[in-house]
């Protein structure tokens, strides 16, 4: 029993820069041979994909994008899928950006899905209209009068020379909105400003820190079920039947969060063994 | 493969690793790279928010290319600005879609009084486009929270305990025992943060398991900050291994072995270096 204390002990000693050894090598592993851990959609992720399911075919759908580079692994493959729901069901796409680097993030999903995929028209099947400054004010502008907002679509061309675009005035004209989103401005301010005060139903795809904040949206029925994390994002591949970047990134993310787990309880072990043994003496 | 995605290929990688040596320790790669993410963002953000605000949303309405008039005052101020440059101002007004709307000289004023102050002298200016964006921002939040947060929230998680249809017990929908937590722990957490009483007695039980609800609110905070850190950690791991391919010119390889190279014989250097007594100096 003492070897097995001094072991752990020891281990609670170890430099952290060993930990990350530890860790990188567990990511790294699944990621060159996937083990193919079963993915199964929790609730909240079937309730995104059922109402976007129960959308009357073309109805008009804004996307927001609300993310940058830096979280691509788990917010890019949510607006893949979502994408591809919403063009194969022939459902008209407006995509919008409260982030500057939301643009190419946005601009690189509608090429591989719309373009490449589905080989929509844009102009009368799907409309990028941007980014535009301001936060919360964009979303107030988009609400109220989005045509003052956009006046040009992000290749510069006016609004009103984009046939799609006909009798779209503001945020009513939507029949549902989903927003990708990794922080300030994203979901909540989009359920501030926008769908609790129109009553347009939405849903939302967030990276794994924004999950608690959101939640309690989902739960009160302010929000649509959420798509959280990369696992969210796994969940609404496996649901769509097409696999993708998130559904191989989760056996790492598993066997990642059993490391991480293990150094928890052998780190608590050596804090309470340790503190046994300064009592004792 | 063309030659700039190579280069591409090479950056990344280089900045990729030299973000990850900071983990063995502080040194010039993580440095270089830490600089670099600075200043091209503060770069990237000003020209995103000149080129999407400023110049069409705020010129765009005060110099119209609709309403040009080589004739007047109004736009023979804008051919003189026009003579510093033409892609900023360009000949004949600014083609934006939009109508002439002089009242924008206001945010224009307040923008540049916000400009004033890097001249210490006049730098008093700022206080007024700094009150009106704190005015404005509370104005919109207090909305905002008040309805969704606040109200928004009350009627979302209220239930009627007496309802006959609600289950007793549902991990996934409205049951009168999930109603019951989320009251006790609303009650309880807003107790532990009342300190105008001594916790003490009843209050002092009742705080006690709020910070109960608080712990495992923190924990759930935890748990998702990790599986995100993880999900970004195997989206550069797919990157790098993506680039170790010989389309790259291996280049993960390469700029893995040449850091190690650098790192490992500074290592060494240091190693062999006796330590400088600070006494004595």
């Amino acid at each position: 029993m003492k070897a097995l204390e001094d072991l752990i002990l020891k281990i609670g000693k170890v430099d952290r820069r060993w930990i990350f050894l530890v860790l990188a090598i567990a990511v790294f592993i699944p990621i060159i041979k996937p083990i193919g851990m079963p993915i199964r959609a929790t609730e909240t992720t079937k309730v995104v994909f059922n109402t976007i399911e129960n959308l009357p075919e073309n109805s008009k759908v804004l996307v927001s994008i609300e993310y940058s580079p830096s979280t691509k692994p788990e917010n890019h493959p949510m607006t893949i899928s979502i994408l591809r729901h919403l063009f194969r069901n022939n459902h008209k796409v407006f995509v919008t950006c409260l982030w500057p680097d939301g643009q190419f993030m946005a601009q690189d999903a509608l090429k591989q899905v719309a373009e490449e995929e589905f080989g929509k028209v844009y102009g009368e099947d799907y409309v990028f209209l941007g980014f535009r400054p301001g936060n919360e004010a964009v979303i107030k502008g988009i609400v109220s009068n989005i045509r003052k907002l956009y006046t040009v679509d992000v290749y510069q061309t006016k609004i009103d020379e984009i046939p799609l675009m006909d009798g779209i005035k503001n945020f009513k004209d939507f029949a549902f909105l989903f927003s990708c989103s990794a922080g300030y401005p994203g979901t909540v301010e989009w359920v501030q400003y926008a769908a609790d005060p129109t009553g347009v139903p939405m849903s939302s795809g967030v990276t794994s820190i924004q999950v608690n904040e959101v939640m309690p949206y989902v739960q009160s029925g302010q929000m649509k079920g959420v798509l959280a994390g990369m696992p969210g994002a796994a969940e609404y591949e496996a649901l769509m039947g097409q696999k993708g970047f998130a559904t191989s990134g989760m056996d790492a993310q598993s066997i990642a969060h059993l490391v991480i787990v293990l150094f928890i309880i052998l780190g608590n072990a050596a804090f309470f063994i340790e503190r046994k043994r300064s009592r004792k003496y | 493969m063309s030659m700039t995605v190579i280069l591409g290929a090479w950056i990344a990688v280089f900045l990729t690793f030299g973000i990850f040596s900071y983990l063995y320790k502080d040194n010039p790669f993580y440095k270089t790279a830490e600089h670099l993410f600075v200043g091209i963002s503060a770069g990237y953000w000003a020209s995103i928010f000149f080129w999407t605000q400023i110049q069409p949303n705020l010129f765009g309405r005060l110099w119209p290319s609709s309403e040009f008039s080589a004739e007047s005052l109004w736009y023979k101020i804008y051919n003189g600005l026009s003579f510093l440059s033409t892609s900023v101002f360009p000949p004949g007004g600014i083609d934006k879609g939009h109508d002439m709307h002089l009242s924008y000289l206001i945010p224009f004023a307040l923008g540049i009084m916000m400009l004033l102050s890097l001249i210490p002298k006049l730098n008093w200016f700022a206080r007024w486009g700094i009150a009106y964006t704190v005015g404005m921002a509370a104005g919109l939040r207090a909305y905002g929270y008040l309805n969704s947060n606040v109200l928004g929230q009350i009627k979302g998680t209220a239930a009627s305990f007496t309802d006959p249809n609600m289950p007793f017990f549902s991990l996934t929908s409205v049951s009168t025992f999930n109603s019951l937590v989320i009251l006790v722990g609303t009650i309880t957490g807003l107790l532990y943060f009342y300190f105008s009483k001594e916790h003490k007695g009843v209050l002092g039980k009742a705080s006690k398991v709020g910070i109960y609800f608080l712990m495992i609110s923190f924990g759930a905070s935890f748990g998702f900050a990790v599986m995100g850190r993880i999900s970004l950690l195997i989206g550069r791991f797919v990157d790098l291994i993506k680039y170790s391919a010989g389309d790259y010119n291996n280049a993960t390889l390469w700029v893995l072995m040449i850091m190690l190279i650098i790192l490992g014989y500074d290592a060494f250097k240091s190693r062999k270096t006796p330590p400088v007594n600070e006494e004595a100096v």
